[in-house]
């Protein structure tokens, strides 16, 4: 095996890096920071001209960026130094050893400057192994335009929005226009998509002891809305079902949707100068079903950045993580591209004031939801997928709502009894 | 002379096996062992970074697999495209070979022409075809909706079938052209005499396809069936960039979810237990497909 894990490596490592030992290759998708990066990178490299970073523009489709990492760290190759992780995967990279703990590389002082619950994503056995860059979460956008056309008022509750989008669907006559636009192809998004459904309706993954509850009446019931939404009142478009974030975002940017639920990143394309529905939409608490108010609803999201184990010259890039990481970046990012930051005293400066957009993006984080990635570890990829399947299935109408999720739910159990 | 003929010819084997060693060790290498290690993690427990060391626990990944429902449809799954695609395949290609065999103007841009859907990355024509089953912008709901066929866009690749449908599409439209490609090359080789003495006995061009044509093509139909079916059996460019083995599972192809249960799920030992049986089908098509045509003769 030694042996084998040689090869491997040598082999990604003559692929990846043909590089000098100074180099730091940094790895990040640019849609949620792109910006950002552009920027660190530069200012960074003004500063500490001896040290260069190449930046490893990885997909921004979280699905295939794992794979990546799953070859690259099984094979133990030192490229790259630093990598950005969606929240989900932290606990079970740490546990695979796929991330060096921070603790002797960072200063204690570092680490206490971010916010302790999205440390505790990334900590295992008391030591961290990543650091937050920023949050991000599910929002319910709209038609501001449509909405005062027709008088209504910004839905607050699922109800609402069924009459909503009834109103300006039958308004507008066009068979290719619709209701709700999201991300329900059998990806991570619809997992994040039902528990915002779910919670919004009082359920959620577990119960309130903390046990396994996926095939509880409250989740049932609001798994039945999709369903019905999408088969019963034609709101939705069939292609729901293989939309990925951004192919429901663009139907809404060409003025196909009334509504649209995803994660903030959208804001940016959308208000941009060129888009169509540029100033005619705003955005809004993911709804709830009525007689929840107080229920979470947004379903929240998030990117760390770690230190790769294997990496050659892991001071360096424990250099480069505490700058891009640390609070003038994260107040930069806030305030030009609002990224929602990690350390909390960030929220206190002053220059946060004209950071309208990311405000509102945060009374809305106040009704947040977490996926059940921390309490499951590594068999969050498993748990994940089994209820993308399931949602799915039920979704596709290839058997009830209620057979699903008990489906689900016995399948769940065995693997976290595994 | 009798003594001298026996060493010259054991010079000549020395000479060969030295030409041929370097190849064989380099097949060994990035052909057999894999191979073998595959065989080997499928009875085993183990990580693929060597923290864990390797443990040897018989035919449990086996069983496990043998009551996974997943399993057994991503293999229904794989063998209902095989049997549909690989005799499409077939009869266009014959259908291809017969008309480029023929002598008109501009055959050498026709055969061309033929070839090229085969000749570009399968991964790449997928995307092409998945941009036109697009429901929402795709060329082929445009047609339906104007046209008056459909009074609402027809969701392509959201439908068990029609996504089997669409999958099968693309694999035929791409391939049928080398069935062709092979089936040509032998129909060339096929003498013209034999013809003529067709036509004096009076044949018609069906009894001449039927008696002379397909009974001396059955050598290269022979190798188009099992490349083909080969590339069927372990088809994966072509769900994982058209449906991503949607929706749900109803286009999840054998390797699609091998690929998942390594990658996504990071069970190496579980995914080549997989990997093996898919192996076995595939070795056992081959034996069938060669005796079934063999024996006739």
């Amino acid at each position: 095996m030694k042996f084998k894990s040689l090869v491997l490596s040598t082999a990604i490592a003559l692929v990846t890096l043909p590089a000098v030992a100074e180099d730091l290759v940094l790895s990040i998708g640019s849609r949620g920071y792109g910006p950002a990066v552009e920027r660190n990178i530069e200012s960074w490299s003004a500063a500490n001209p001896e040290v260069s970073i190449k930046w490893n523009k990885v997909s921004d489709v979280p699905g295939d960026t794992r794979k990546l990492y799953v070859t690259s760290m099984s094979a133990k190759s030192p490229s790259p130094d630093i990598f950005a992780i969606d929240v989900i995967w932290a606990g079970e990279f740490a546990a695979r050893g796929w991330l060096q703990p921070l603790d002797g590389l960072l200063s204690q002082k570092t680490i206490e400057q971010f916010n302790p619950a999205l440390l505790s994503a990334a900590t295992l056995n008391g030591s961290v192994h990543a650091l937050p860059l920023y949050t991000d979460g599910i929002h319910f956008f709209y038609r501001s335009d449509l909405l005062k056309k027709y008088g209504l008022e910004v839905p607050k509750t699922w109800e609402d929005v069924l009459a909503a989008s009834k109103t300006i669907v039958e308004g507008e006559g066009n068979p290719q226009f619709n209701g709700l636009v999201s991300m329900w192809a059998k990806i991570e998004g619809l997992f994040m998509n039902w528990l915002a459904f779910t919670n919004g309706n009082g359920g959620g993954f577990f119960d309130a002891n903390g046990e396994v509850a996926v095939n509880s009446p409250e989740n049932i019931k609001a798994t039945q809305f999709m369903v019905d939404l999408l088969h019963k009142h034609r709101l939705a478009p069939d292609s729901i079902l293989n939309s990925r974030p951004d192919d429901a975002r663009t139907l809404f940017q060409q003025g196909r949707a009334a509504f649209l639920m995803v994660q903030d990143f959208v804001h940016g394309p959308l208000s941009a100068e060129d888009s169509p529905v540029a100033g005619k939409f705003d955005f809004a608490r993911v709804p709830y079903f009525e007689g929840n108010e107080t229920a979470g609803s947004t379903t929240m999201g998030g990117w760390f950045l770690g230190i790769n184990p294997n990496s050659q010259n892991k001071e360096a890039a424990a250099e480069f993580l505490t700058y891009f990481a640390g609070y003038e970046q994260q107040l930069a990012a806030a305030v030009e591209d609002s990224r929602a930051p990690t350390i909390p005293s960030v929220y206190e400066d002053k220059a946060m004031m004209s950071a309208e957009v990311l405000a509102k993006f945060g009374k809305n984080f106040d009704f947040g939801v977490v996926r059940p990635s921390a309490t499951t570890g590594s068999n969050y990829p498993k748990v994940s997928e089994t209820m993308q399947l399931a949602i799915s299935s039920a979704l596709n109408q290839r058997e009830s709502v209620e057979d699903a999720l008990n489906d689900a739910q016995s399948k769940i159990i065995a693997i976290l009894e595994n | 002379m009798s003594k001298t003929a026996p060493s010259i010819e054991r010079k000549r084997q020395k000479t060969g096996m030295a030409f041929i060693t370097p190849t064989l060790l380099i097949i060994t290498a990035i052909l057999v062992y894999p191979i073998l290690q595959s065989v080997v993690l499928s009875f085993g427990e183990s990580s693929i970074d060597g923290s864990v060391p390797y443990k040897f626990v018989g035919f449990k990944h086996y069983f496990a697999l043998l009551q996974t429902e997943r399993f057994w449809n991503a293999l229904t799954v794989t063998v209902i495209f095989t049997a549909i695609s690989i005799p499409l395949e077939l009869i266009l290609g014959i259908g291809l070979a017969l008309l480029l065999n023929e002598h008109f103007r501009f055959k050498g841009i026709a055969r061309l022409a033929v070839l090229f859907p085969w000749a570009l990355p399968t991964a790449l024509n997928t995307l092409m075809w998945r941009w036109m089953y697009n429901t929402d912008y795709g060329v082929f709901n445009a047609v339906a909706l104007q046209s008056g066929l459909a009074d609402r866009p027809i969701n392509w690749l959201g439908d068990d079938v029609l996504a089997m449908g669409a999958m099968v599409t693309v694999a035929v439209w791409k391939t049928s052209s080398f069935m062709a490609l092979i089936i040509l090359a032998g129909l060339q080789s096929i003498p013209r005499d034999l013809y003529e003495a067709g036509r004096m006995d009076g044949m018609s061009r069906w009894q001449e396809f039927r008696e002379i044509t397909l009974p001396l093509l059955k050598g290269p139909i022979l190798v188009a069936l099992i490349v083909r079916s080969m590339d069927a059996l372990r088809t994966f460019e072509l769900p994982f960039n058209l449906t991503d083995g949607g929706p749900v599972t109803a286009t999840e192809s054998l390797s699609l979810y091998a690929y998942k249960v390594i990658f996504d799920f990071v069970e190496f030992n579980f995914g080549a237990a997989i990997v093996v049986v898919q192996f076995l089908v595939i070795f056992a098509m081959s034996l069938i497909y060669i005796f079934t045509l063999r024996n006739k003769d």
